[in-house]
């Protein structure tokens, strides 16, 4: 075919064959190595722009009832079913992934805020500092996770922000110890020592050499966190100690369709459903970007 | 060795002592007066001050802090607000049937996760990777109690093999213990599965590139037996500390589990004891998890320097 020849001769013209490419060719080129990666990417992209756009998406309001329309297997007006009070599904799980999305990254985000700077303050001044911070932070981490979530949250009260900070906040030891671990290694480079010659003060050091070379590890640690807060979201919605009823969280949807299995079992496939994909396209995204930040990959 | 293990030990007992504080202070910060959840919504200002006075919650805080460790490191936790018991006794209860629960879900997650992980290892790269790396991914994403959920809606409520929940005890009829468990501990197994196909591919991957499994091969052994004799020994050290350290997903795991399943356990104890608010109850019983926690992992730790020389040293350098 003459034309599509023509458009590869364009193409190779702006890009000389034996030109360097350029970062961004590169690093595409790389990505384009890992399907799997790649589509978690694109699904978690999706949900982004669900959650952002639920309200163009949803079909119906997920909070009106439907007293004609009470458990309804899926069809053509409800595709994914109606619940227990005639609500449609689909809405609500649409709906849904606002809540799970908020909860899953503004919780790693808190954890984030805390730990990073208490780890960096931890490992780069060493000393009492040190030995405090990580007393504090072994103490934190012998409660386990979801535990010490569901403690917090009847301390704070039920409600999607206190989940969301409950969450954050047994997430953070996490990131102390990372950070914490990362400054030791990094601060003994020799850029480092080369900066403190030049006469760098310590925030600069923090700031300008150390942070920027660890900060990819954190990116990788805070995509992986994030499927295990949006679980977290939804169990806590689950036993009832995080978002409560009627807003559709996919945790209380599953609340309330454990009473319907044997009725109406849809009400128990779609959130779970929800959750186990988004879950999975964050997992698969952030092990790609664990495989593509690491240098040794060229 | 011997200052390793003081270290160890001093550190352990500072952790403990900054979760006995953690859980005091946590508890005293949950909204709503204990004493009015003790005497009731019936009882008048009289009884309240009577109820005070005698479970001595007018003392000054660190009076009552130091009261609590003190009885605590007894063994005496206090007792349930709701049921009169004492908070050991009701653990003591409990604690069994989790325990249950929890090493079924070990022995399941076990047997998945070591062929698959060896394999995986082994056959580096091939479809059989793929295929097991995708398996764990899916296990790390599946939320447990939707898992449950499908379970119950598949076995019990579908095809009606499987009871959908509560429990039986071991002692009294075995065969209904273990089909009411299956479930539970393939729930609870799943996650802890793929956590530890991972970590046993990766350090397998690691041992197989080492110098002493090429010589093995160069010495004509056949691959069953330098997999089988020389790499596995050393391939699934690791996985014994992972598996340390995830005591306390499982934990967390159990309590979900528990709330789908109704297994009377630890688990759904926690849960119950929140909801009712029965404070020395949930202080208990959160002090009993984290201690429990740090205790396993000192004995995993010091079990592992016993074996390893090499850790022993090193770790005592880390720690400084």
């Amino acid at each position: 075919m003459p034309g599509n020849g023509g458009a590869v001769a364009a193409r190779s013209a702006v890009v000389a064959p034996d030109a360097p490419a350029t970062r961004l060719q590169l690093a595409w080129r790389r990505a384009a190595r890992r399907p799997p990666a790649l589509a978690g990417a694109v699904v978690v992209l999706l949900y982004l722009l669900l959650a952002l756009g639920a309200p163009w998406v949803a079909p119906d309001d997920p909070l009106r009832t439907d007293w004609g329309q009470i458990r309804k297997g899926p069809s053509a007006a409800h595709p994914f079913g109606t619940d227990d009070l005639g609500r449609d599904i689909l809405s609500r799980v649409v709906y849904g992934t606002r809540i799970s999305m908020q909860a899953g990254v503004f919780s790693i985000f808190l954890a984030m805020a805390i730990g990073v700077p208490a780890g960096l303050v931890a490992g780069f001044y060493r000393g009492v500092f040190d030995q405090l911070i990580m007393r504090l932070t072994d103490a934190w981490l012998s409660f386990p996770f979801l535990i010490l979530a569901i403690g917090l949250v009847t301390i704070l009260g039920p409600s999607l922000t206190n989940a969301t900070v409950a969450i954050g906040v047994a997430a953070t030891p996490t990131y102390i110890r990372l950070t914490r671990g990362l400054v030791l290694s990094t601060r003994e480079e020799e850029f480092v020592q080369g900066a403190r010659a030049l006469g760098a003060g310590d925030l600069r050091v923090m700031g300008r050499h150390v942070l920027p070379n660890i900060a990819s590890a954190l990116l990788v640690q805070a995509t992986v966190s994030i499927p295990g807060a949006i679980i977290a979201e939804a169990i806590l919605s689950f036993l009832g100690l995080g978002v409560q009823p009627p807003s559709p969280s996919w945790g209380t949807m599953l609340n309330a369709a454990q009473q319907f299995l044997e009725t109406a079992p849809w009400m128990a496939w779609w959130p779970g459903l929800a959750i186990f994909s988004l879950a999975l396209s964050f997992n698969l995204a952030g092990d790609g970007l664990r495989d593509w930040l690491d240098p040794k990959d060229y | 060795m011997i200052e390793y293990l003081i270290q160890r030990l001093a550190i352990s007992a500072i952790t403990l002592a900054v979760i006995s504080l953690i859980v005091f202070t946590g508890v005293r910060m949950i909204p709503g007066d204990p004493a009015r959840v003790m005497a009731g919504t019936e009882a008048d200002e009289a009884g309240l001050a009577d109820i005070r006075e005698k479970y001595g919650l007018n003392d000054p805080i660190p009076v009552q802090y130091f009261r609590w460790v003190g009885l605590a490191i007894r063994g005496d936790l206090g007792e349930s607000i709701r049921t009169r018991e004492t908070v050991t006794k009701t653990v003591a209860k409990k604690l069994p049937i989790t325990l249950e629960l929890a090493c079924l879900s070990i022995l399941v997650a076990l047997t998945i996760a070591i062929p698959v992980g060896v394999l995986s290892a082994v056959r580096r790269n091939t479809l059989w990777d793929y295929l097991a790396n995708g398996l764990s991914l899916c296990g790390l994403s599946v939320p447990s109690f939707w898992l449950g959920i499908m379970l119950i809606l598949f076995f019990s409520v579908r095809l009606g093999w499987l009871p959908a929940s509560g429990f039986v005890s071991f002692f009294e009829d075995p065969a209904a213990n273990l089909t009411r468990m299956i479930m539970p501990a393939f729930v609870l197994g799943t996650a802890l599965a793929a956590v530890l196909m991972r970590q046993t591919r990766n350090s397998m991957i690691e041992v197989l590139s080492a110098d002493y499994i090429r010589t093995a091969y160069s010495k004509g052994l056949a691959g069953r037996v330098v997999v089988f004799r020389h790499a596995i020994r050393n391939g699934l050290i690791p996985v014994v500390t992972i598996l340390g350290l995830q005591m306390g997903a499982l934990m967390g795991g159990a309590v979900v589990t528990e709330q789908i399943f109704v297994v009377p356990g630890f688990g759904r104890l926690i849960v119950e004891s929140v909801f009712t608010r029965d404070y020395p109850l949930v202080q208990g019983v959160v002090l009993i998890t984290a201690s429990a926690y740090v205790l396993i992992n000192l004995l995993v730790d010091v079990s592992y320097s016993l074996l390893n020389p090499r850790i022993r040293i090193k770790g005592a350098a880390d720690a400084r």
